[in-house]
This record gives structure tokens, C-alpha cells and sequence, in this order.
């Protein structure tokens, strides 16, 4: 019943662009459409739904009347878009990521990227055990990661309290980056698996030429495997800038140990904590505000790096 | 064909359960007047949902269940109601799918009345007849002060004393302080000996709050036509000044409380005293097993000698949430739990809960000795100190935010910045402008 459909206007299609190819019609479609719907059914349910959700709660406002009147929700356009860039709690957290990111993200991907570069040379024996044991602490959920961290660097209960009760790892200047610390002990296996991976699929040749032509093995990894594995480490850059700007269970579990970790520490916490008021539109509107800024911030990245790589 | 029907019908049912879902949670916050509503006891069986977070509730629970095949109560338990389960409930109630029954304590009953969260169970059967059986300033609390209105049944109360190392004190040769001034002279000889008299608990804003009541200070009234707000009250600020001091001069330890560290500090003999309610009997003997029997409890250090003044901190009520189908059952079990000898006898035996009723005060249960604490009778403490309470402290309608905020602040002291005074000025803006957001009047 389809078949000749097909064959007449194929034809006309091509001759009328004759520059690109034609455009084929894609054989099984319904079989895609079955295939694709689960995926699309959850997506639109648990993905774009509540964005939607949130968005619409963020154009809302709250309005009653006396001092225990009921609450009725009408639109406000943005006033609690207004509300979120006047929040200073929210933007000294933002901004308090932002310095944590800086400085740990270039910090955890080198050390991923010099992990993987030694598992990729030949000098190194015992690979496989290494690897393994570079990954085992993102097998960690975050938050086991967290308290057992948080252990650790307690004054009196941790194991190496002649240590912990000198230096406070827990004081307000100091708690951000031992934070920093756990973040970077669970991702950098998992950041290093991803270049790692990416090492290993460039071709022997290019190594076997590099040799011929007397080139060390430091001078492989640096003229060759690193421009070479560029890709997965913008790939890492990205999850790790949107991972920092998201932190939550970290020094949410930190504030069980220290009271260093304010209620609006991050991003998210404020948001969580705004939530709890409860005044869910500002939540909301501040949700909103924070996506965007994690996309901004991750498509300026991309094309920075992707401007550079055309250079 | 058979296949591709099926699938429509399938697909038919999710959208058409979506759909009922949505009519569900709209008919849930639907009327919302002050006026109590009939409550008629419905027809059969009736399964009520309940969530609480006191220790073997469902122990108590379970009594309940047993006489009453008719009315069965599943208990929920969660995190205490600022960790957590005061914004399930939040959630819950935007959901349209809260439980019938929940753990709300005073302090949070505005904020959920504000949220327009509870049934008012003024019309159900013999509710307004108890009134008389609650502690007078408990039914302040469930009522608002309104006549027609009841929004929740009152369960505990938390009168404060100070609970001691009564070996520690007796063989450092240091008198138990009745004063505040005393209570300061002897933290100096504590930690003189490299012990802490106390902990300062940063997140506790609830008791700190305890200590300004004791003080006679107020941070909230509600006029009718709008709330005030005064966290920065003189009272507020002597507490703040004579806390800061202890605080300077390293006399109080600083761990997170309801912490392993913290427990710790009291299990190994580092912390001498907590100033706490009736219900930290429990947090004591379950967090510092290894000091069985060398406790003991006397009044609140007074701000003047010979005066006889107690805080309070903590108590609970028993509400029942918006949108539940069965108010009149669901206030049945919320007055048996909170009236009947056998619960109230349970529920202190569980969880050192202390009844809110005044019958509940002379129960042969407290009347006892406690081996935990040297076998001394604590409970008659906390009686004295239940009669010392200010009938009158009227709680805000974001406490959760206020607290937030103000232990945030409280948090900066304890890192070095700032002082605990700045940091209830602080709260009180904070607090201002959290309740604008939600079109709240504040008087200014």
C-alpha cells in the first residue's frame, strides 16, 4: 500500500535539489513511533511537565485577605522573577558556586585527564586494578559519600583527630572547599573513564608514526593524546559546570556536622529552603532562573571551546 | 486489530486516571472558609492515615486498632516536622493527598492555618465539650483564641527544666546554679576543668525561643488586622546578650545537636547540663546510654533570684489536614490518643511525652521514679514548671523560614561573625519580608 507512493516522488525530489541527497523516507515508521513512545510518554511526564509546571507556579502570585486569610494563587506576571534577583541569599550562593567551580573543576578534570594519560601509557603496570580503583568512589552514592567524608574531618569523632582538632576542616572559610574535596573523591574516576575511553580509541598508527619520527612518551601525551581526547574533556567540563551549579546532597549532609553550611549555601538549597516557607512560586521562579543559568552557562562553554578548536 | 485497540484503551486509562487525579487534588483545597464544617460519622469500615514522628507511635497506635475494628489508623513516620515533615505536608496538600491525621506542633499551627491546611473540627463530636480538659494556654494554641474554631487537638507539652550531671557537679564540689548568674559562674569552673556546662545548638531556634518565653519576651502577636513581629525585643536581646557571652568566652561547646558528635559530648561526660523540655528525658537516655543513673533534673536558672519562672519548648498537637474524608472518625482517634489514660500512659512510657490534658499531669506513670535519673521523680519538676509557662506566647505564621533564617545567623556566631542579637535583627527582616511575599499584613 506504501510502496508506490513512494517511487514517483522520489525522482521529483531530486532532480529539483540536485545538490543534496535525497531525503529518504524513513522505512518502519511505526515501528519507531512504537519503539520511541515509551520513551517520549516518560519524557513528557516526569521531563517536560513539570518544567511546565514550574514555569506556570512561577508566574503565580499569592493573595488574602487578613491575617489567617486562605491563600488564592493569581498571575503576577514576573513579580517573583523580581523577587529572585532582589533575593541576595540566592545570588551569594550563586555566586558561592561559582567560586567553588572555578577552582574545583579544573582541579578534578586534570586530575582525571593525568590519571587517565597514565593508565593510557605503557610504562604503567597493574591497569586494570588501578582503573577499578580510580572508579570505585562514584560507585559511593553522594550522600554515603558526604557523611562518610563528613566523619572524617569531624573534630572528635574522626580517626584522625589529632589531625581534624588542629586544622577545623569545618570553619566557615574552610568548609566550602572541604566540600570540594568529596566532590572531587566521587567524580574524578568517572570523569577519568570518560577520557580514558576516549584515549583508547585513537588508532595505533598515529602513535607508531609519532615513535618513528622519535617522539617520547610525554611528548605523546601532550602533542597527541591530549588534542586528541579535547572532545571528552569539554564533555566532562559541561557535567561537571551544570553538577556544581545543582549541588545539593553535599552540604546538605555537611550541615548535620558543622554549622558552617547555612540554609541557603547553594543554589539549590535556597531553593529547597524557600520551598519549605512554604512559597512555592519564588521556588519556583528561582528553579526557573537557575536552569537557564545552568544552560547559559553550559552553551557559552561549548562555543567558547568549539571557537577555539576552529582556531 | 485486537493489539491496536488495546493499546487505545490503555492509553485511554492513563489519561482518564490523570484526568480523575486532577479533579482529585482540586476538590481537596476546594472550600476554605473559617466556619466548621458538618461532621457526620460516615457509613462502614473507615481507614484513616497518620503521620508522626514520636518514637512507637505505632505501638499506641496499635492499641487503638485493636478496639476499634472499625476505625483503622495506618501510621506514617517521618523526620521531625522542621526536617522535613512539615513540607511533605505542604507538598501533600498542593497535592491533594494528605494524610488524614497529623504531627503539627504549636509553633507550626499558624503557618498551617496561613497555608489554609487544616479541617476545622469545632462540629465534630465532643470537641468543644473537652476544652476544658487542656491545659488552659494549649487551647490558646489549637484555637487561635477564636470561639467557634478548634484546628487541632492538643497532645504534649514541653515545660523546660535543667537536666544535670548531678555526679559530676557533686564531685567537682560546684552548687547547682538557680540563677543565670550562677549557672555563667559555674560554667567558668566546668570548663576550668576542660568540660562545657552546655552545648549552644545552632539549629534549636525553637528552644531559644523557649528561653525568651522564660524570659517573658513575645516575638509575635497577631492584632486581627496584621502580625507584629519582634524577634529584636528587649527580652529577646538580653537572652541573645548573656548567650553571646557564654559563647565568647568559650564556656559553651558548639557541635550541631541531635548529632552523633553531640550525643558524644554527652555520652563521654564533656557536657554537664541541658537546659531542655520534658520530652529531652528521651533524647538524653537514648543519646548518652554509658551516664545511666548520674542525671538529674531541677527549675530553669531563674534571671532573678527566687523568681519562678519556665519556658517552653516544643509540644505538639494532633490536626486533622485539609481534604480528609473522614473528619468526625479522624477527631475520634485524635481525642482518644490525647485524653485517654491508657494512650497518654503509652505514649509517655514510648517517648517521655508529656500529656496536655490536666488529668494526664497526676497519671500513675509520672508519679513514678525514673532509674535514668537516679530514680528521682523528675515528672514533678516538669508539673511545677508546667504551671510556670506564660498562658500567652503567640507563635508566627513562617516559623520554619524564621528559624531558618535565624539559625543561619546563629551559625555565623558560632563561626565568629557577628553576634546572636544582629543575627534575631536579621531573622526579623527576613521574617518581614518572607510574610510580604505571601500578601501577609505586617503592622510596621
Amino acid at each position: 500500500m506504501t510502496a508506490p507512493s513512494i517511487a514517483p516522488s522520489a525522482p521529483t525530489r531530486a532532480g529539483a535539489r540536485p545538490a543534496k541527497t535525497p531525503r529518504r523516507r524513513v522505512p518502519h515508521a511505526r515501528a519507531v513511533l512504537v519503539f520511541l513512545l515509551p520513551f517520549g510518554v516518560l519524557f513528557a511526564l516526569f521531563y517536560l511537565l513539570p518544567i511546565g509546571y514550574a514555569v506556570y507556579q512561577s508566574l503565580l502570585v499569592v493573595e488574602r485577605d487578613g491575617t489567617f486569610g486562605p491563600p488564592v494563587e493569581v498571575f503576577g506576571g514576573l513579580t517573583q522573577y523580581i523577587a529572585v534577583f532582589q533575593n541576595e541569599a540566592f545570588w551569594s550562593s550563586v555566586g558561592r558556586v561559582l567560586a567553588f567551580g572555578v577552582v574545583q573543576v579544573p582541579v578534578m578534570l586534570g586530575v582525571a585527564l593525568v590519571l587517565a594519560l597514565l593508565l593510557d601509557s605503557p610504562l604503567v603496570k597493574g591497569k586494570k586494578f588501578f582503573r577499578l580503583a580510580y572508579f570505585v568512589p562514584y560507585a559511593v552514592p553522594g550522600v554515603i559519600a558526604a557523611i562518610m567524608w563528613g566523619y572524617l574531618y569531624s573534630p572528635n569523632l574522626s580517626p584522625f583527630s589529632a589531625l581534624t582538632s588542629e586544622v577545623s576542616f569545618l570553619s566557615p572559610d574552610f568548609v566550602l572547599w572541604s566540600i570540594a574535596n568529596v566532590v572531587t573523591w566521587v567524580y574524578v574516576g568517572y570523569n577519568m573513564l570518560i577520557i580514558y575511553s576516549s584515549l583508547l580509541s585513537i588508532p595505533a598508527e598515529i602513535y607508531e608514526a609519532a615513535k618513528l619520527d622519535g617522539a617520547s612518551q610525554l611528548q605523546i601525551a601532550l602533542r597527541i593524546k591530549i588534542p586528541l581526547v579535547v572532545p571528552a574533556i569539554t564533555l566532562t567540563a559541561i557535567f561537571s559546570i551544570i553538577g556544581t551549579l545543582q549541588l545539593l546532597a553535599e552540604p546538605q549532609v555537611f550541615r548535620s556536622f558543622t554549622s558552617s553550611v547555612s540554609s541557603t549555601f547553594t543554589p539549590n538549597m535556597a531553593v529547597y529552603a524557600t520551598s519549605a516557607v512554604p512559597n512555592v512560586n519564588l521556588a519556583a521562579a528561582m528553579s526557573v532562573v537557575l536552569a537557564l543559568a545552568t544552560f547559559a552557562m553550559s552553551f557559552a562553554f561549548l562555543k567558547f571551546t568549539q571557537r577555539k578548536a576552529e582556531k | 486489530m485486537l493489539r491496536k485497540n488495546s493499546t487505545r484503551i490503555v492509553a485511554l486509562g492513563v489519561l482518564s486516571a490523570l484526568a480523575l487525579t486532577g479533579c482529585a487534588s482540586n476538590s481537596g483545597s476546594g472550600s476554605s472558609g473559617s466556619a466548621a464544617a458538618d461532621c457526620a460519622p460516615a457509613d462502614g469500615k473507615v481507614e484513616l492515615s497518620f503521620t508522626s514522628w514520636i518514637p512507637g507511635i505505632d505501638k499506641v497506635v496499635d492499641l487503638w486498632n485493636e478496639k476499634n475494628p472499625d476505625i483503622q489508623v495506618t501510621v506514617q513516620t517521618g523526620p521531625n516536622g522542621n526536617g522535613g515533615t512539615y513540607k511533605n505536608f505542604f507538598n501533600q496538600l498542593e497535592a491533594g493527598n494528605a494524610p488524614d491525621l497529623g504531627q503539627i506542633e504549636y509553633d507550626a499551627l499558624p503557618n498551617f492555618r496561613v497555608q489554609d491546611g487544616l479541617e476545622n473540627i469545632a462540629a465534630c463530636d465532643g470537641v468543644l465539650d473537652s476544652k476544658d480538659q487542656f491545659i488552659d494556654w494549649t487551647w490558646n494554641q489549637v484555637t487561635f483564641g477564636e470561639d467557634d474554631a478548634v484546628y487541632a487537638v492538643p497532645q504534649d507539652t514541653g515545660p523546660m527544666a535543667m537536666y544535670y550531671r548531678k555526679d559530676l557537679f557533686e564531685k567537682a564540689g560546684i552548687p547547682v546554679p538557680t540563677t543565670w548568674d550562677e549557672y555563667q559562674a559555674a560554667a567558668e569552673k566546668i570548663r576550668a576543668q576542660g568540660g562545657y556546662i552546655t552545648n549552644f545548638p545552632q539549629n534549636d531556634v525553637n528552644w531559644f525561643a523557649g528561653l525568651v518565653w522564660q524570659a517573658g519576651g513575645q516575638w509575635f502577636s497577631n492584632s486581627g488586622d496584621a502580625w507584629n513581629v519582634t524577634l529584636d525585643s528587649p527580652e529577646s536581646a538580653k537572652v541573645a546578650d548573656y548567650w553571646q557571652g557564654l559563647i565568647g568566652d568559650d564556656l559553651v561547646s558548639k557541635v550541631p545537636a541531635w548529632t552523633d558528635e553531640w550525643n558524644n559530648a554527652y555520652n563521654t561526660g564533656s557536657d554537664w547540663t541541658w537546659i531542655s523540655a520534658v520530652w529531652g528525658a528521651n533524647s538524653i537516655s537514648t543519646g548518652a546510654p554509658d551516664t545511666s543513673g548520674n542525671w538529674a533534673v531541677a527549675p530553669m536558672p531563674q534571671w532573678n533570684a527566687g523568681e519562678k519562672a519556665a519556658g517552653n519548648w516544643g509540644g505538639s498537637s494532633t490536626a486533622v489536614l485539609k481534604g480528609s474524608e473522614h473528619p468526625y472518625e479522624a477527631t475520634k482517634f485524635a481525642l482518644w490518643l490525647n485524653t485517654d489514660p491508657e494512650a497518654l500512659t503509652a505514649l509517655n512510657q514510648e517517648a517521655n511525652l508529656y500529656p496536655a490534658t490536666k488529668d494526664g499531669l497526676t497519671l500513675p506513670v509520672l508519679a513514678d521514679g525514673v532509674p535514668f535519673y537516679g530514680d528521682q521523680a523528675i515528672y514533678d519538676v516538669f508539673a511545677e514548671a508546667s504551671g510556670e509557662v506564660n498562658p500567652d506566647f503567640t507563635w508566627g505564621p513562617t516559623m520554619t523560614q524564621t528559624y531558618a533564617d535565624v539559625a543561619d545567623g546563629f551559625g555565623g556566631v558560632l563561626g565568629g561573625s557577628g553576634t546572636l542579637t544582629e543575627a534575631l535583627k536579621n531573622g526579623q527582616e527576613k521574617t518581614i519580608s518572607a510574610l510580604e511575599a505571601q500578601s501577609i499584613p505586617v503592622a510596621k
